[in-house]
């Protein structure tokens, strides 16, 4: 059977079973915010949440991550590997858009001769037990991004919520493995399988921002000196929200931290943001990109123009966080909007 | 694969300070391990992350050239806390190496060429490394005619004093050194690069060039060498970009959709025109 059914009383069961063998990483409540947290009292999971605040790519690309950790004695210095690394782990209850998030990071951490094995090991041992979205936020646009609030593909495991109970889904082999191993999982009806169609249905139709945004990279290429650039970041305060928070942001400052009064520490990563100043501040005081629109602009760019030409997808999800969280409501999906209408031959150039 | 971020560690064989006010020094830098060294093949132009293990890591070209067996050379000047803990370093020190980055200069497509080099001021580090390849005895043949055109703002800047000497004797490499204003006992040339690159005259036959150096230099050099007849393709640039991981990972070195890191940080003048004006 494809399908199983599993009882909303039953997680408790679920998490018992699988956290001999994994770190299990859900959604609970904290500080009045949805956050993901390897648990250790299943009755804290909450499922029927919109969408954390700061995304799960924190399990795969922590905010403060050790890349080694070293000791120095004497003249003589020692690098060891950074731990845990081949632990396995369950991210139980993600959304489409973070698990579609996920792909996107693996692929750019994948690129050219040097891999981020850190965070590929952590992929190749992290699954993914997901759930669709039923009431989508006014926020969302995963449906304009080549996503789907029901998108299955990326999850080994998919859940969809029918009101006193959950479908399961097997999606990969590595999921398919994992249900058989929960043997107690009772079978689906058709009737169970048809609801949750016509919930998937629904949920698709509640998502009424439609992003025309193919061919988006060849509006934008020939338009990096458009006035638009500087309309679209007037207001912004340069504060990063909109980065930190996104679940396709990658990049980092290195660190070395060391351990107060003592010979040992650790280099590591830590989130860092394009949209500040000292992001691209070289040491000689020059920084080229000094201005609020050339970060702002940079940041469009990225997503939507840098990462459709280099690697033939979109660098968004469409999770409608930078929407949302956005302090001075800089809302990503009309700034598309204004950059779609750009007429073609246009070309002004804006003094950055 | 390997951790990309772990450094190789090595040890300073030597310490030169380069220039009077003593702000710029050479390390010389040698593997604790022989087969660290073996597989560090890099070509000049390309550059590594070095770090002090407990300070910080930075970007910085490698000064030698891969002729010079043994060990590595980086020329750092002193600006930050990474930097100045290499200018305290003492011979002895740790120092950890991840590389070779980057692309570096192009001596395959510059086989057959005249090649001339034009550098200013601290920038010459990479092009000392590739005068010292292009000069080997085993690689000599394959270039034609090299010239150097390189300029300092004072006698006291000039860089690698002791092997320029040398290059000055040699028959089959023309040096021309020039300093801003005159003076006491300098008998080379007296002014800007762009002047001294219209004075020599370097022909676009044939030939590549390679310039080095601050913006303002880079701008009226290269003029120079367009007035000449030379073409973009025929120009070539390093650039140089805040980094932090030097492997194309932690965004920030991005002009358009390329990294300086991974796709540099040598660029020719067509290339550079291609990509948006944010460097």
């Amino acid at each position: 059977m494809e399908y199983k059914i599993l009882k909303k009383d039953q997680i408790i069961k679920l998490y018992n079973d699988l956290t001999k063998d994994y770190n299990f990483f859900a959604p609970i409540k904290e500080k009045r915010n949805i956050v993901f947290r390897k648990i250790t009292n299943p009755e804290e999971i909450v499922l029927d949440y919109l969408n954390s605040k700061v995304p799960p790519k924190e399990i795969l690309f922590p905010e403060k991550d050790i890349l080694f950790e070293y000791k120095i004695n004497d003249n003589e210095i020692e690098l060891e590997e950074p731990k845990n690394l081949n632990e396995q782990n369950i991210i139980f209850g993600i959304r489409p858009c973070d698990a579609h998030s996920f792909v996107l990071l693996v692929n750019f951490f994948s690129q050219g001769d040097f891999k981020d094995e850190i965070i590929i090991n952590r992929r190749k041992n992290t699954i993914l037990i997901g759930i669709g979205c039923n009431t989508p936020k006014s926020t969302c646009f995963c449906t304009s991004v080549e996503g789907n609030p029901f998108q299955k593909d990326y999850m080994d495991v998919f859940l969809v919520d029918l009101q006193n109970e959950y479908l399961v889904e097997g999606i990969s082999d590595k999921g398919k493995d994992l249900i058989k191993k929960l043997s107690w999982l009772a079978d689906a009806k058709e009737m169970d399988i048809e609801k949750a169609q016509e919930l998937k249905k629904q949920a698709e139709e509640s998502i009424t921002t439609k992003l025309d945004l193919k061919d988006i990279d060849k509006i934008l290429d020939p338009n990096f000196d458009h006035p638009i650039w500087k309309e679209v970041s007037e207001t912004c305060i340069g504060c990063g929200t909109c980065s930190f928070l996104c679940p396709t942001c990658t990049c980092f400052d290195v660190i070395d931290e060391n351990v107060p009064n003592k010979n040992r520490g650790r280099r590591i990563r830590i989130w860092d943001t394009c949209q500040s100043c000292l992001y691209t501040l070289h040491t000689s005081g020059h920084n080229p990109r000094n201005s609020c629109i050339q970060r702002v602009r940079n940041r469009i760019l990225h997503k939507f123009c840098y990462y459709p030409e280099n690697y033939g997808m979109l660098g968004c999800v469409g999770c409608g966080r930078c929407v949302q969280l956005c302090p001075v409501n800089n809302d990503l999906r009309t700034i598309i909007e204004k950059i779609k209408k750009i007429e073609p031959k246009r070309e002004e150039k804006v003094s950055a | 694969m390997p951790n990309p971020y772990i450094p190789i560690l090595t040890s300073v064989k030597n310490i030169v300070s380069e220039n009077e006010v003593n702000d710029i020094k050479t390390l010389e830098l040698v593997f604790k391990k022989e087969e660290d060294y073996k597989g560090f093949n890099y070509i000049p132009g390309q550059f590594a992350e070095i770090s002090l293990i407990g300070k910080g890591e930075c970007p910085i070209g490698i000064a030698s050239s891969p002729t010079e067996e043994g060990s590595i050379k980086f020329t750092i000047k002193k600006m930050g806390t990474v930097t100045t803990g290499f200018h305290n370093c003492d011979l002895g020190d740790i120092v950890g190496v991840r590389g070779p980055l980057g692309n570096g200069w192009p001596i395959e497509e510059m086989k057959g060429k005249n090649i001339v080099i034009i550098g200013g001021g601290f920038a010459f580090s990479t092009l000392r490394s590739l005068v010292i390849y292009l000069l080997d005895k085993r690689y000599r043949k394959n270039y034609k005619d090299i010239t150097v055109i390189y300029g300092n703002r004072d006698s006291g800047e000039v860089l690698y004093r002791d092997i320029l000497e040398e290059w000055e004797k040699r028959d089959d490499i023309k040096v021309v050194l020039t300093i801003d204003r005159e003076e006491e006992g300098w008998t080379r040339e007296v002014g800007f690069v762009a002047a001294i690159v219209k004075k020599v005259a370097p022909s676009p036959n044939n030939a590549m060039a390679v310039v080095c150096g601050p913006p303002i230099m880079i701008r009226t050099a290269v003029a120079e060498l367009v007035n000449l007849g030379w073409k973009d393709e025929q120009i070539l640039n390093s650039l140089e970009m805040r980094m932090k991981c030097g492997i194309g990972k932690c965004g920030r070195c991005n002009i358009g959709n390329k990294f300086v890191c991974i796709d540099g940080p040598v660029f020719s003048l067509a290339e550079l025109k291609k990509l948006p004006n944010e460097y």
